[in-house]
């Protein structure tokens, strides 16, 4: 306070408005807001939705700049605070900043009851996508100092995320300008077998919240993309399976209806209309059939995009390549001021 | 294939002569006195480029209640009427005689602009999809139309002033163009929606698509043509003339399964449960069917899902079968629901 009161009656204006500390560094903070979009579920997860928010070095000092901002999608199996451990965000920022590129960066909650919502919109999860799209960066504009416009807005994601992001930028044209798909899941149609479909219709409460990653998934996709409110048992989900042991070919074709190879045709002029747009995966990585696949279908539409096989598995590359890859792709497609 | 071949039976009493006019007609519509009608050519940005030459400037059918020539100040709701498969908007504007229904229903103090945009392609409509193929018809309708009629008449050009309602082809276009294009529009109505359930094929009925020349699809049938139709909508391929479409019959001579399950991500009954949030955002839903139209049962499912999803919605099954209440119940039901449910200005 001293340095500032012999610095003048402006300065201390400024202080005012300060943090004790300067911010000499980027700094990470958990935030939480109310959004609309989650209110209502049938599984319980709370609307009281967080987000880790990274301003970077020097926000504090400059009330008059903005920044653009980089949203990250996290994945499945996974909260925040995990990727928020593997990632260490504010590192990412920091360094993106000495760069020369001053960004925000923010990372939602995506966690669910079952362990992932899939940015996607369900009765039953919650529309996970519209508090990602609408809720969040409005949340965001009202309470950073962000340029807000969608030419310095961009989303990313890993895994569950990297399927989050080609879905919202599909079915949100014109919130986010330039996207960025990492080791994306779920990109081709998954498909339910009556088998699979008895398995889920048996498994208890307890099942549930002791299911390992495998058994699991298949059922968070399913209440996800099949809910159903009128569902007597605790999932809320349809599965489709009829008295006779057969599958009501419903069920897939509403898992069909949420798979972005799928839905590509249908959204082309929303991908046609990005800035930019990158997808990545490792070439040791489980899904690399499912990028091949979405890979040739935006080929034979032609929509234009970049694409890396680096070496590497689902999840060993994906701290450093937020530094080396992601934010220098944002830094070079987003507007500044 | 089911539903359209029933389709078929009951318009084949509407056409005149199937083998060379493969497209329904109608005799001029009767305009009442007061009520004016223009036909703008509108310009679809959003269908500039698609691959089968289908023309981006589109006649619209602009019906004006009779006191919008007296009224110079007023503003007016507007509704949305789509037309169904193998008929023009103009034909659809026509047969329906919608210049009466609206002449019909401006006599009970209920004003509306009504517009019949056209939507008939080249394969005999465009399913109001997005195709490179075919265009991007749900934009057109959602966005092009919507600016164009709010920047040449006097709209109430906000989401409280406009509605969207169609038949048959029509009525699959308010389910998908609501689904994913609700903002413009705050009630929705669907008369007899065709295509509602995912569309299947057995390996016969694939590889009869697959013999159908792109010459002969003009003569190839309504429930043919309708396949093809539906097809070039939601299985686009850029890469194969001259339909620039993936046929359902694989290479391997099995139905390709990723064909229906594009097919079935432009299915409004697969699509309810992701979009839960548009629809409940309408202010108003309504669906109905006659007790003797082939849809019926497929019509039912799409109710239930709604009911399953708590989506409020008016819907009716009537006495009657694919056509022949149509144009009396957009003037007696879908007008009078719209009205209800719009910014009806003073």
């Amino acid at each position: 306070m001293l340095k500032g009161l012999t610095a003048g009656m402006s300065a201390i204006a400024v202080l005012a408005a300060m943090p004790a500390a300067a911010q000499d560094s980027a700094r990470i903070e958990w935030k939480t807001f109310q959004s609309p979009a989650i209110e209502g579920n049938l599984e319980g997860n709370s609307a009281e939705r967080g987000a880790y928010v990274v301003t970077p070095p020097g926000y504090d000092e400059n009330p008059g700049k903005s920044y653009p901002v980089v949203y990250f999608l996290h994945g499945y199996w996974a909260t925040p605070q995990m990727y928020q451990e593997m990632a260490k965000f504010e590192e990412a920022v920091q360094g993106a900043a000495e760069a020369g590129n001053e960004l925000i960066m923010v990372m939602p909650d995506g966690y669910s009851k079952l362990k992932g919502g899939f940015y996607s919109s369900s009765p039953t999860v919650g529309d996970y996508e519209s508090f990602v799209a609408r809720d969040l960066v409005q949340w965001v504009d009202a309470n950073y100092r962000t340029i807000p416009g969608s030419e310095s807005r961009g989303l990313a994601g890993h895994s569950m995320g990297g399927y989050g992001t080609i879905r919202i930028a599909m079915k949100n044209p014109g919130t986010f300008s330039s996207i960025y798909m990492m080791s994306a899941c779920c990109l081709d149609p998954m498909v339910l077998d009556a088998e699979t479909a008895a398995r889920i219709e048996a498994m208890s409460e307890a099942d549930i919240a002791n299911a390992e990653f495998g058994e699991l998934a298949p059922v968070s996709t399913l209440v996800t993309w099949s809910p159903d409110p009128t569902d007597e048992g605790f999932l809320k989900a349809d599965t489709g399976l009829r008295e006779d042991g057969t599958l009501d070919p419903l069920v897939n074709y509403r898992l069909a209806a949420n798979s972005p190879l799928v839905l590509l045709p249908q959204y082309l002029p929303a991908l046609n209309g990005l800035e930019a747009f990158a997808m990545d995966i490792g070439d040791q990585d489980f899904l690399l059939e499912g990028n091949r696949l979405f890979r040739e279908e935006l080929d034979r539409f032609g929509v234009k995009y970049d694409f890396e096989l680096y070496e590497g598995d689902h999840g060993n590359r994906i701290a450093e390549r937020i530094r080396t890859e992601v934010l220098p792709f944002f830094a070079n497609h987003l507007d500044a001021e | 294939m089911k539903p359209f071949l029933a389709i078929a039976g009951a318009l084949a009493a509407l056409l005149a002569s199937p083998a060379s006019a493969q497209n329904i007609t109608a005799p001029d519509a009767t305009v009442p006195e007061g009520v004016i009608v223009e036909h703008p050519m509108v310009h679809g940005a959003s269908l500039e480029g698609n691959l089968e030459g289908n023309s981006a400037d589109r006649e619209v059918m602009v019906v004006l209640p009779p006191s919008y020539a007296t009224s110079p100040e007023r503003h007016y709701p507007v509704v949305y009427y789509m037309h169904g498969f193998a008929i023009s908007g103009r034909d659809f504007y026509d047969y329906m005689q919608v210049p009466t229904a609206v002449a019909q229903n401006a006599a009970a103090g209920r004003e509306f602009i009504v517009v019949v945009p056209d939507a008939l392609t080249k394969m005999g409509g465009s399913m109001y999809s997005s195709s490179v193929t075919t265009g991007d018809f749900r934009k057109f309708i959602a966005h092009d139309l919507v600016a164009f009629i709010d920047s040449h008449y006097r709209t109430i050009p906000t989401r409280e002033g406009r509605g969207l309602a169609g038949h048959s082809m029509g009525g699959y276009g308010t389910w998908v163009i609501g689904m994913t294009h609700p903002d413009p529009f705050n009630a929705i109505w669907a008369q007899s929606a065709c295509c509602v359930s995912p569309r299947n094929e057995t390996v016969e009925s694939a590889a009869a698509m697959s013999e159908v020349p792109i010459e002969g699809v003009d003569q190839s049938g309504f429930g043919m043509r309708a396949g093809l139709a539906s097809m070039v909508a939601w299985s686009p391929n850029p890469q194969k003339p001259p339909f620039h479409a993936d046929f359902p019959l694989g290479e391997d001579g099995k139905v390709d399964p990723m064909v229906i399950a594009k097919w079935a991500g432009n299915s409004p009954l697969a699509m309810v449960a992701g979009h839960t949030g548009a629809l409940k955002s309408f202010a108003a839903i309504g669906a109905d069917v006659g007790d003797k139209d082939g849809l019926v049962t497929n019509d039912t499912l799409i109710h239930q899902e709604l009911e399953n999803f708590g989506i409020a919605h008016e819907w009716a099954i009537y006495d009657g079968d694919h056509v022949n209440k149509i144009g009396q119940r957009f003037s007696e039901v879908v007008l009078p629901f719209m009205a209800e449910h719009l910014d009806m200005g003073e």
